[in-house]
């Protein structure tokens, strides 16, 4: 009876959900507590992903899904017992970095196996070079763990933890975490459990069917909404030394989705080369996103899009490429599926946006001698939608937050002297794109700091959709000396202030067809200036009847 | 404090609901009227003319009257606050619109932020700035300030908000600022965020600064017709008004901190089941406050509800957390588990019933009501399986028509080929599901066990579905308070008076001076104690509660640590207390890692002397009414079971269900085999499900 099933669903779902939030209350990193950048999912003992927690970052979408393979390949079922638990950090079979920490847990009812419980957790540190762009092999980001057993039969994995140790910088808060993992885990394991024993079910493969069945019909009829073809999309950032293209044909055909990358850039020689699960998880996260699929990810609403990338480029990298900042490709992904669906989509599309967050990490030495290394991450503006503007300084497609200017002042010798919205970012257009932000920061350490920076959208504007115009690019110098900052490090002395415009979003739509009231609003709120909008908008402030001094 | 009338008034967002006690006599009176939102203060005072003459009392006899209302979230989420503008530190105007940058729904492209309550043109920047440590770091520039001043008199402002970076180190810029616009602009409401909410991350400062502004005016009008009302009717009784925290504070200092009123109603349920708790024995609970449009849930420690710093109010996305405006004020910590009796049920996509968040309110209201509603709401499917009846809703004021839940429930049960009561009993499983497992992502939040907690089950539709919620929670018993269906009115009669500072001074325990914290925690303790002292308490009935928020350096997420008196305090006992409370949240400690602090917190409370009006019900022996046919949810199928009238149970009255105890403003369904009986303190406790 299928209402029964779907109350197990929702009871699986919850279990995930109770998971990755104890997780996150645990977690040492702060990645994970300000963007969740963590997951929790159930599968079937054959593999299928059942239930994943609703989280923070789309680059865990397919991580997981694939990632449980690897897991049963190297530890089949007849080799694990209760009590065991499984961890590997390895880039190519979970998600592209080493940071990312997948722990598998087999769910036993009785003697038999009837889960696994995984989670995936952003940890602090594994030795190397940290997350920049430096490492030009993976061999210089860390250590890499091999799928291996973290605890077997109950008893840690002296050897394992051992080499841990010897290998991070923070390896108290690395086991605290991997840990925290392996309770979690154990709680939704036991969940599931109670939920076989209190309905007096065996196992979950009958649920399993139900869940991959209904997900894969809904996704299916989401995307029959796309009419079938062939559509090309692509985007370029600005990349290192050289601009990066990312290019995709999507092919859809009643209800399936395969997205071939094909045409995309070579690998590059810095940290910036994304693995498959990663190209891929970011890929259906732009078609169900577009779709309005809404439905919950697992092995049924993934199966309908498919995704190649040529192997050894940008988007599937070869081992050991360095892929530690694949973030900055990863994040523009989506623009170039948008792009290609604009057409076919409509008003259900979204223009182009800053696309990757903006990273910037200062390290130097305080006024008591004491060492500091400092991350703040900035978001730009969205792209337009077909039915509403964009929104401001609002990360997209990640779902990093911002880190406050009185957490970053109190954390390090740092000194944030503005964040404000920039006016005439937004590209204009019948809805206007986000608006970027203006960042300028100093440091109070004596000796200044060192500054390594992760930019994009300076030279390559976020592009307008549907005859909206682009959103202004992203600009970075330090004052006073007006000397521009690009992809590198270097020093932030005392006196002097660094500069960071974010870009805006593009517009959507002719900015001709703007409403009357939503210039007016622009005009009054300071959104858009008087000069702009004569540009971009073809109307001057006078003909709008301003009367600025009225209330709302 | 004597306390001999007390009266209790409760605004909600439909009706205002009104307490008399007499600890006299025992006399206890209640009315419900229809809230009259324009002007909240005409339904109370009408309310307690009809209090005062049921009880044949006169003005005079009032010694106490305790007070909640909605006007402050209604005046957010409506939009009708003041005209405000916001000061901030040059740099930060857009402070309010960045928030944090973030979106709290990934896969839906459509969603949309909070507008800030303040809009651009009315935010801005002075020359100033302090440091994180506390130090000025540029002096506030007068003629920047000026100017600011001027442009608020031109935008006619009534309200100004001031929120300057890193003020929760140092509020003195914020504080000649504020005396500044004070000289200049006397007639404007004034909100400085070092007095509202000194604590760091100055997007939710601010945010809470500007909301304390916008309805600052609002309320204060409010109070004032309030208080002239009362003394055109002679009663001088000392008015005391309910905080979200639980705490009750003289109208002056609501009225400084309206925004600390926001949750009033709510966390009088909370605080009345920790009462009534309190009274059978029970220390640790899970209350469950279920009424027409919501479900309300709070954890209750030791006796007390569990309060956060950490709020969000009017959501403008779909209901979804994130998307409203953050306020961090003391606020018990009750999370919305989900649907009421009016939410409505439908299929969803994929094909299962799903509940709410849409509501039908009271208008239409539920089909059953036979006002126009034609959906099918959770009270219909509570009609159809017999869990409600439809003779003796409201103890017979209204009657429900049997018939029309039956059709709207037709809808549902027709696409899924089952039987109405089929569908009726799958409804009420969902809405039973759903808030169980928002109770354990909540419970798990905070790293509590639900299943060694009693439920405690009130507002109109509680006591209908806690059996069902808390055998999905595996929770030990369930237990019904008397007069359930006004639980928040009687609740602001057991509440302490109280307030609570903290301050932000985040910090490694190694580097804390203690001296240096023990001198500023005791300026907050008098300030604190000055507070609760201004509302009529005996300086020595106070008693003050200290403690301090931390977490291992690298965290993100700060625990709360009950602290001994400060003079017991040395680096070494905090962090002891740390690592003990850690332990027990989350069966593990970090060895070797420090410990940071973050916010000090200071709570003063005086005890109110307690409830003395639980008259024990005669021993009767015809508390049995009839039989009436409901869905057994043991053998899911519809059987005849016992009725019983709640006012006739002896005191020593126990049975086995299934079965129905009724009462006029709700009614305890055990669907099942259970055991039930009376408790000491008169409340009904269900066990063995």
């Amino acid at each position: 009876m299928d209402l029964r099933l779907d109350l197990m669903w929702n009871r699986l779902l919850a279990a995930t959900n109770e998971q990755a939030a104890t997780l996150m209350r645990a977690a040492f990193s702060p990645i994970v507590r300000e963007a969740g950048d963590l997951s929790a999912c159930v599968f079937l003992p054959t593999g299928e992903m059942l239930a994943q927690a609703r989280t923070g970052t789309p680059g865990h979408i397919n991580s997981m899904a694939n990632a449980i393979h690897h897991f049963i390949e190297a530890f089949p079922p007849e080799t694990l017992a209760p009590g065991d638990v499984l961890v590997t950090n390895d880039p190519h079979l979970t998600s592209g970095q080493l940071h990312d920490h997948t722990v598998v847990t087999p769910v036993f009812h009785g003697e038999k196996l009837v889960a696994f419980v995984g989670s995936l957790c952003h940890l602090t540190d594994v030795g190397g070079r940290g997350l920049g762009i430096e490492a030009s092999s993976q061999f210089e980001e860390g250590l890499c763990i091999p799928i291996s057993k973290l605890v077997e039969r109950g008893v840690l994995n002296d050897l394992l933890v051992r080499v841990i140790r010897a290998n991070v910088r923070t390896p108290r808060e690395n086991l605290g975490d991997l840990l925290a993992q392996t309770a979690g885990n154990a709680a939704a394991g036991s969940a599931i459990v109670e939920m076989l024993e209190s309905l007096g079910v065996p196992d979950l493969t009958e649920l399993g069917r139900h869940i991959i069945e209904t997900s894969e019909k809904a996704t299916r009829a989401a995307i029959r909404k796309i009419p079938d073809g062939r559509y090309h999309g692509s985007v370029v950032s600005d990349g290192i030394e050289e601009p990066i293209l990312l290019q995709c044909a999507v092919e859809v055909c009643d209800g399936h989705v395969h997205v071939d990358w094909t045409g995309s850039s070579g690998p590059s020689p810095h940290g910036i080369n994304v693995v498959l699960n990663y190209t891929h998880a970011y890929t259906s996260y732009a078609i169900s996103c577009l779709v309005g699929a809404d439905v919950p990810n697992n092995t049924g609403s993934l199966r309908p899009i498919t995704v190649y990338a040529v192997p050894g480029s940008i988007v599937n990298a070869r081992w050991p490429a360095s892929v530690a900042a694949r973030h900055i490709v990863g994040h523009f992904l989506p623009m170039a599926i948008i792009n290609a669906l604009a057409e076919p989509m409509g008003e259900r599309g979204v223009a182009e946006g800053a696309a990757n967050i903006w990273l910037t990490q200062y390290r130097g030495t305080t006024v008591d001698g004491q060492s500091f290394s400092f991350a703040m991450s900035a978001a730009g503006g969205m792209g337009a939608r077909g039915d509403k503007d964009g929104l401001s300084a609002t990360a997209f497609p990640s779902g990093v937050m911002g880190i406050p200017a009185e957490i970053a002042e109190s954390s390090a010798p740092l000194l944030v002297l503005e964040r404000s919205l920039i006016p005439d970012s937004g590209g204009a257009g019948r809805f206007r794109g986000g608006l970027g932000q203006r960042l300028r920061i100093a440091t109070l350490a004596p000796g200044g700091a060192t500054v390594s920076v992760l930019l994009d959208r300076l030279a390559h504007a976020a592009s307008g959709l549907a005859g909206g115009r682009p959103g202004r690019s992203g600009r970075a110098w330090i004052e006073p000396s007006a000397r521009p900052v690009t992809k590198a490090s270097f020093t932030l002395r005392p006196g002097e202030v660094l500069v960071l415009e974010l870009p805006g979003g593009g517009g959507f739509g002719a900015p001709s067809e703007r409403s009357i009231e939503a210039l007016r609003g622009d005009l009054r709120e300071g959104y858009v200036t008087g000069e702009a909008m004569e540009r971009d908008y073809i109307t001057t402030p006078a003909r709008l009847i301003i009367d600025s001094a009225s209330g709302e | 404090m004597i306390m001999a009338v007390r009266i209790g008034i409760d605004i909600g967002g439909t009706f205002t609901d009104l307490v008399l006690v007499d600890a006299n006599t025992g006399v206890v009176a209640v009315e419900k009227l229809l809230t009259t939102p324009d002007a909240p203060e005409h339904a109370v005072l009408a309310g307690i003319d009809k209090l005062l003459r049921s009880a044949s009392l006169a003005p005079s006899d009032v010694t106490n009257l305790m007070h909640g209302t909605t006007l402050v979230a209604n005046s957010l989420i409506e939009r009708k606050g003041a005209r405000t503008a916001l000061l901030t530190t040059e740099g930060f105007a857009d402070v309010l619109e960045i928030g944090r940058e973030g979106r709290y729904d990934l896969n839906d492209l459509g969603l949309e932020l909070p507008r800030p309550l303040i809009p651009r043109r009315f935010r801005l920047g002075v020359q100033e700035r302090m440091l994180a440590t506390g130090e000025p770091y540029r002096p506030l520039a007068p003629g920047s300030l000026d100017c600011t001043i001027a442009e608020c008199r031109r935008l006619s402002v009534e309200s100004v908000a001031i929120c300057f970076v890193n003020s929760y180190a140092n509020g003195a810029h914020e504080a000649a600022a504020a005396s500044r616009v004070a000289a200049a602009l006397p007639d404007v409401f004034l909100s400085v965020s070092a007095e509202v909410s000194p604590e760091i991350r100055e997007y939710e400062r601010a945010s809470t600064t500007a909301a304390n502004a916008y309805v600052g005016p609002v309320v204060a009008r409010y109070l004032a017709r309030l208080s002239s009302g009362l003394r055109e009717r002679r009663i001088s009784a000392p008015l005391f008004v309910m905080l979200s925290s639980g705490g009750l504070a003289s109208p002056a200092v609501a009225g400084m901190f309206p925004i600390r009123m926001l949750e009033s109603g709510p966390a009088a349920g909370a605080i009345l089941a920790a009462y009534l708790g309190g009274l059978e024995g029970v220390a640790d609970m899970l209350s469950f406050d279920m009424g027409g449009t919501t479900a309300k849930a709070c954890i209750i420690e030791r006796g007390r509800p569990r309060t956060t710093s950490q709020m969000e109010v009017a959501r403008v996305w779909r209901f979804k957390k994130g998307s409203g405006l953050p306020v961090n004020v003391p606020v018990v910590d009750l999370i919305e588990i989900g649907a009421g009796g009016g939410s409505i049920a439908r299929l969803g996509r994929l094909g299962a019933i799903e509940v709410g968040p849409e509501s039908a309110g009271a208008e239409p209201g539920p089909a059953c009501y036979a006002r126009g509603g034609a959906l099918p709401t959770v009270t219909d499917a509570d009609v159809v399986l017999g869990y409600i009846d439809a003779d003796y809703f409201l103890g017979g004021k209204m009657t429900l028509d049997v018939g029309r839940a039956r059709e709207a429930l037709r809808l549902i049960a027709d696409s899924l080929h089952l039987r109405i009561e089929a569908a009726a009993w799958w409804i009420h499983r969902v809405v039973a599901e759903s808030m169980a497992s928002a109770a354990r992502v909540h419970a798990a939040e905070r790293a509590v066990d639900l299943r060694t907690l009693p439920l405690v089950a009130f507002g109109g539709a509680g006591p209908v579905h806690a059996v069902s919620v808390a055998r999905l929670l595996g929770s030990p018993s369930v237990i019904v308070p008397n007069s359930a269906g006004v639980g928040s009115a009687i609740g602001f009669l057991v509440a302490p008076i109280g307030f609570e500072v903290s301050r932000s001074r985040p910090s490694r325990i190694d580097a804390i001076e203690i001296a240096e914290v023990r001198r500023a925690v005791g300026e907050m303790e008098r300030q604190a104690r000055e507070i609760v002292v201004s509302g009529g308490v005996r300086r020595e009935d106070v008693q003050i509660d200290y403690r301090v928020t931390a977490r291992y350096a690298g965290q993100g997420f700060e625990i709360e640590v009950d602290l001994p008196e400060p003079v017991q305090w040395t680096r070494a006992t905090i962090e002891e207390r740390f690592r003990a409370r850690y332990g027990s949240l989350h069966g593990v400690t970090v060895e070797g890692v420090p410990v940071e602090v973050a916010t000090w917190r200071v709570v003063a409370r005086a005890d109110v002397h307690p409830l003395e009006t639980h008259t024990a019900p005669t021993a009767r022996s015809d508390a049995l009414k009839g039989e009436r046919t409901l869905f057994r949810q043991d053998s899911e199928r519809m059987a005849d079971v016992p009725v019983y009238d709640r006012y006739r149970l002896a005191p020593d009255w126990s049975s086995q269900g299934p079965l129905v105890i009724e009462e006029r403003e709700s009614t305890l369904v055990v669907p099942l085999v259970a055991h039930v009986r009376v408790m000491p303190g008169g409340s009904i406790m269900v066990t063995g499900l």
